[in-house]
């Protein structure tokens, strides 16, 4: 009895903590193998090309390099709030837009969508920060 | 020397020549509020010169410079011929120039009162008059301005050219009320009437204006339009950008721009089909040939049928109203980013009086020793 309530408090917290982790296990099950916080910062640093000509593209171009500063975006030039979830609690809750920014952020920045693994990196990195 | 212009004649003078000047440095956006104060006194003006048209002094009564073109005729010409003679009052050249200006100021605050209620939907016609009116009454009082100012030019000139002539310096009776005239013709200087129905007139014009002044009513002015919102398409869009509203563009933009929603000016938005459906759905039924909105009138207006621009700032319409912007005003922030100096862009209703330019934000320097 006394485990069974245990239970029914852990799942709406478990549920809470969720986004992140699950994504992750969906990574993990798409092939992807640890995922380390040092991989993700090389990640949010690595230049590619502008198809466009201009300056190199990378994640921090636009979020900049530190993710509890508000970054800038590098065509419109509107405010992005930081990425970090200790300054920006609003960050990693909802995994829906997660994927939708990983998807739509990657394509942009190397032309392509990102592996499992740099999706997982990049998380586990973020919500370190 | 007799006293020929009251005190009240010559205030009035004065004060709409002053008015004027003031109505035409101020006719950019940012300096609307008071243009449209301005507006308001020289309604006031004019009704105290009509006023004074009729119970005023000798001189200053319609009865004594009736409108006459063939006598201003005569008049310009016995003048070129050195043989025209010291007129007391207003010669019959200079009556015609006061009964144009009465008329072209009176006409310029109707023009500008329909504008006002129609384009920005303030004012004693607030949302009174069409937007078609409205753009109309706008055009004519551009051109009357121009008009306005050709009359005052004339009139300075034949100011000029009949002091010389005349040998009367008719600038200082202006300033002082005096001229060379027969002492029957002298008139009391009636400080006290007609001063007080200026000063009288001018405030409440003042007070009509004062009662809708400030911030708030350039909210309001905004407010008033209420425009339609979407919860969905305020999310969506303000990721990268300003959540444009759809009213500033065209539909045939909207679908275009959904159609190349893979190709979003270098971005693929990968909307799902259902979002991108209601999202179009809602962009359509509120684009700019709905008309919610003078600006949107105006921009549905300036595009040509066959185009569909992609880009607000590629409408004719956004292009003719940022010429006169000062260009380093859009270095200090991203043409994209409208809310920079729209204080109402986020609601789309861009009213005119919701415009600050934006700040400069100068690059602060350290000095170390």
């Amino acid at each position: 009895m006394n485990r069974l309530a245990l239970l029914a408090l852990l799942v709406p917290l478990l549920a809470l903590a969720a986004p992140v982790d699950d994504l992750l296990q969906q990574y993990r099950a798409q092939g992807a193998k640890d995922f380390s916080v040092a991989a993700g910062e090389k990640f949010w640093e690595a230049p590619h090309p502008d198809p466009a000509g201009g300056e190199p593209r990378k994640c921090a171009l636009c979020h900049t390099t530190d993710l509890r500063v508000t970054g800038k975006h590098a065509v419109t030039g509107k405010a992005i709030k930081p990425l970090s979830p200790a300054v920006n609690p609003e960050r990693l809750s909802d995994a829906a837009k997660i994927e939708k920014w990983l998807e739509r952020n990657c394509k942009w920045t190397l032309g392509r969508s990102c592996t499992p693994q740099e999706k997982g990196d990049v998380l586990v990195m973020i919500r370190s920060k | 020397m007799v006293r020929v212009w009251d005190v009240p004649t010559r205030v009035f003078h004065w004060a709409l020549a002053l008015a004027f000047a003031g109505e035409w440095f101020t006719r950019d956006a940012p300096q609307l509020q008071l243009h449209e104060f301005l507006g308001y006194a020289i309604g006031a003006l004019v009704v105290f010169r009509l006023a004074w048209g009729v119970w005023g002094t000798r001189w200053a009564r319609f009865t004594s410079f009736p409108l006459s073109p063939g006598a201003a005729w005569r008049y310009v010409g016995a003048l070129l011929r050195g043989r025209a003679g010291r007129h007391v009052g207003h010669n019959p050249a200079g009556s015609i120039a006061i009964y144009a200006l009465l008329l072209l100021a009176a006409l310029q605050v109707v023009t500008g009162l329909v504008a006002l209620g129609a384009e920005q939907r303030l004012g004693p016609l607030a949302g009174l008059p069409s937007l078609a009116a409205g753009s109309l009454a706008h055009d004519a009082h551009r051109v009357l301005a121009w008009s306005m100012l050709g009359v005052v030019c004339i009139h300075v000139a034949g100011v000029v050219v009949g002091s010389l002539l005349e040998r009367e310096n008719l600038v200082g009776s202006m300033l002082t009320g005096c001229k060379h005239a027969p002492a029957d013709a002298s008139v009391a200087a009636r400080r006290g009437v007609g001063v007080a129905l200026i000063v009288l007139l001018v405030l409440s014009a003042a007070a009509w204006f004062g009662l809708r002044a400030g911030d708030a009513r350039a909210q309001r002015a905004s407010a008033a339009l209420a425009l339609p919102r979407d919860a969905r398409w305020q999310a969506e869009c303000s990721g990268c950008h300003l959540a444009y509203h759809p009213s500033l563009l065209p539909a045939r933009s909207w679908q275009r721009l959904f159609a190349g929603q893979h190709e979003h000016f270098g971005e693929d938005l990968d909307l799902a089909p259902a979002a991108r459906q209601a999202l179009e759905t809602y962009a359509r039924a509120n684009a700019a040939d709905r008309f919610a909105s003078p600006v949107a009138w105006s921009i549905a207006h300036s595009v040509a049928p066959a185009s569909a621009p992609e880009r607000i700032t590629g409408t004719p319409y956004w292009r003719e109203r940022h010429e006169r912007v000062d260009p380093a005003a859009f270095k200090r922030t991203h043409a994209s980013d409208c809310g920079a100096c729209h204080r109402d862009a986020e609601s789309g209703a861009f009213s005119a009086l919701a415009i600050r330019v934006a700040d400069a934000r100068p690059v602060t320097t350290v000095h170390r020793p």
